[in-house]
């Protein structure tokens, strides 16, 4: 038996350079742009693809922009939403990694992903999936990937392929531009003035020279980009129950606006049940407004399912049939129970496949459109009264093993409210005598008759005892 | 998909398509009913066509007549579905007449464009044995999107109707007048797309268990 042979360590880093537009909204086709403020003036930090035809980009001055393209329209940065953004981002990552860690001030997120290489295949099919789950989730993302974390983000930076080789990095590094380093623009100055322009002719430098002129934490962050160094990284833990908060930058007022966010969520929802090979029947979506209550739903499946399209079509559905009080001011998801499922499971359950998923699907599309209630299968009961032998079931719910027919008493296909009748149809057999007491919650004693109206119909009648009253109280249809 | 079963006339046939007297192409259900079937086009209910059911009173059998090929559905392990119920659809009596409880559903919403809405999923989807509605419709365009639903997913397909629109045009390929006759019911076949050889038939009442 040999120890299996440890990965090596490698790091996947996503770059989002659109984070702050990108956190706050999905509009891609308009010119939107997100401004941040520094000192008096106000900056272009994040621009929509729209803004090129403008010749708008990040980096300008807001009023020039706008001086460009008065229609252009600005948002205010949000902090809070870029980092809730990563936190889902890195809640989505699970299920590719055991270790996600972000920096909200370098939008980026790191995945280590040494140890599940073998899993997925490669580091291509990897790389596929990553990037199809991102584009998915509405984000545009550089991706890099090398031994070190500082490594990855520098190759994201510098749009340069992935590195696996710790020995080779260094000299892999060598060619990117310094301005790409994580550095002071004065320092970065300060080294083009001595004719320095790559990295590889910083590194070739002495180290005790170089920190003399830059301070030791240059050193120790060269010292972490080449691997000499551990990281300090943190991992981040996602919470066991899912709950995931989406604040509107704006109030939502249209059923599309609220899709893009919720759509979003269900993807990292999704993620969050495939790293804990879980699935869930029940999802609760909370919408606040201002001044009102907040609106609650419930979204159920017929059987547990993590696909996240699917989710997102029950969702879909049970909002449309809903009425919100107010424009939406925040959205929350919430998963409680989740369902852990074997591996024999996963095709039924990611959808497509499975014989009767069409079937599940659609039976699902229907109480989120019509309610929960309005799809019902029905059961008997044991009660005495007729209209208690009987009783509505829930789709999910457990069914009792099949019952055998009653020859002995014949009863009538439809049930009606019990009405008192002035006149009788003409009566057929023999009466069968119901009787309940106390014990059945209710004190009954009817004689049941089959009848006959002139108009050709059949009744079922009772008189009941001891008032002797009629009562018609079903159809033989 | 369940395999052949001998009893039920699998005919291939392009649905919607009008093929005068030629009674055989039609796809078909047998009612359960010989008198019924042979006057019946395809002898039988006609599959992915919608088929109109409208009693003229309340109690004459006019639910039971359909159960045997109900039946024949839940055998083949497919579903029923009610939409749209007048009254309460007693359990007990569903018991005897040998349909399985598991494969019924009810689909109970006051919105008629919500019943007809769910009817058509249903019966678009075709996993469905059987959609049997109730309905006061009485417009052109949302029976053709039902009849054209029925179509699309090859599934028996049931309209019970108000009497009183059976003078009025409708795409359904099977119209029904049901009354109330001497020891049974007396079916008026009002239309039969593919042609049909009688106009009226009485069925009794021991026919319809």
């Amino acid at each position: 038996m040999h120890a299996p042979i440890p990965s090596p360590t490698l790091w996947l880093c996503l770059h989002l350079p659109r984070l702050p537009l990108e956190s706050l909204t999905a509009e891609t086709d308009t010119a939107v742009a997100v401004v941040d403020r520094k000192g008096p003036r106000r900056w272009l930090i994040a621009c929509s693809e729209a803004c090129a035809v403008h010749a708008i980009d990040a980096g300008q001055d807001a009023i020039l922009a706008l001086s460009r393209y008065p229609e252009l329209k600005l948002l205010e940065r949000s902090l809070k939403q870029e980092r809730q953004a990563l936190i889902g981002l890195a809640v989505w990552a699970e299920q590719f990694t055991s270790f996600a860690s972000f920096d909200p001030r370098r939008l980026c997120m790191w995945m280590e992903v040494g140890s599940v290489l073998r899993y997925f295949g490669g580091l291509d099919p990897l790389l596929d999936k990553v990037r199809h789950g991102i584009h998915t989730l509405g984000y545009t993302a550089v991706i890099g990937v090398a031994p070190t974390p500082e490594a990855s983000l520098l190759l994201a930076h510098a749009a340069m392929p992935p590195v696996t080789d710790l020995t080779k990095l260094g000299e892999n590094l060598r060619p990117i531009p310094l301005n790409l380093l994580p550095i002071h623009p004065d320092e970065i100055a300060s080294l083009s003035a001595l004719g320095l322009q790559r990295l590889g002719e910083v590194l070739d430098l002495p180290s005790d020279a170089l920190a003399r002129r830059y301070g030791p934490e240059f050193i120790a962050y060269l010292s972490r980009l080449l691997g000499r160094l551990p990281d300090p990284l943190q991992p981040y833990r996602a919470p066991q129950r899912y709950r995931r908060r989406f604040e509107c930058f704006g109030q939502i007022e249209s059923y599309e606006g609220l899709l893009f966010p919720l759509k979003r969520i269900l993807i990292e929802l999704e993620g969050f049940l495939r790293a804990r090979d879980a699935a869930i029947q029940r999802l609760q979506l909370v919408f606040g407004h201002e001044r009102h209550d907040p609106t609650v739903l419930e979204v159920r499946s017929t059987v547990p399912t993590r696909d996240a399209a699917r989710l997102f079509l029950l969702v879909r559905e049970r909002i449309e049939r809903s009425v919100l009080a107010a424009p939406v001011e925040e959205i929350t998801v919430v998963a409680r129970r989740l369902v852990p499922l074997g591996d024999t499971q996963l095709v039924l359950i990611d959808g497509g496949i499975g014989n009767n998923s069409g079937w599940t699907v659609l039976l699902d599309r229907l109480r989120a459109r019509l309610g929960d209630d309005a799809v019902h299968g029905l059961e008997l009961s044991q009660a005495h009264a007729p209209e208690r032998a009987w009783c509505c079931v829930a789709l999910d719910e457990k069914r009792e093993a099949e019952p055998a027919p009653d020859p002995r008493h014949a009863r009538p296909l439809w049930l009606l409210p019990p009405r008192e009748l002035d006149t009788l149809p003409q009566l057929l057999g023999k009466p069968e005598r119901i009787e309940t007491g106390w014990w059945d919650g209710q004190d009954i004693r009817r004689d049941y008759y089959k009848a006959r109206t002139e108009a050709g119909a059949d009744w079922w009648l009772y008189r009941e005892e001891p008032s002797g009253k009629w009562f018609l109280h079903g159809l033989w249809a | 998909m369940s395999g052949p079963v001998p009893s039920i006339r699998v005919v291939p046939e392009i649905p919607g398509v009008w093929r005068g007297r030629t009674a055989e192409q039609v796809q078909a259900v047998s009612t359960g009913i010989a008198a019924l079937d042979a006057a019946l086009p395809g002898h039988g209910w006609p599959i992915g066509a919608l088929t109109e059911l409208m009693p003229f009173t309340e109690g004459i059998g006019e639910l039971r007549l359909i159960f045997p090929a109900l039946r024949r559905r839940c055998q083949e392990k497919r579903s029923i579905v009610f939409i749209g119920l007048p009254y309460i659809l007693y359990a007990p009596a569903l018991v005897n007449a040998g349909l399985p409880l598991s494969r019924i559903l009810c689909i109970n919403t006051a919105v008629d464009d919500n019943r007809r809405w769910a009817a058509e999923q249903i019966l678009r989807e075709g996993s469905a044995g059987a959609v049997v509605l109730w309905s006061p419709v009485d417009a052109d365009i949302p029976l053709r999107r039902l009849q054209l639903a029925a179509e699309a997913g090859k599934t028996l397909a049931f309209l019970y109707r108000p009497a009183k629109h059976l003078g009025n045009a409708s795409p359904a390929a099977v119209r029904l007048g049901l009354h109330a006759a001497a020891g049974g019911i007396r079916i008026d076949i009002a239309k039969a797309r593919g042609g049909s050889v009688r106009r009226s038939v009485v069925v009794c009442a021991r026919a319809l268990s």
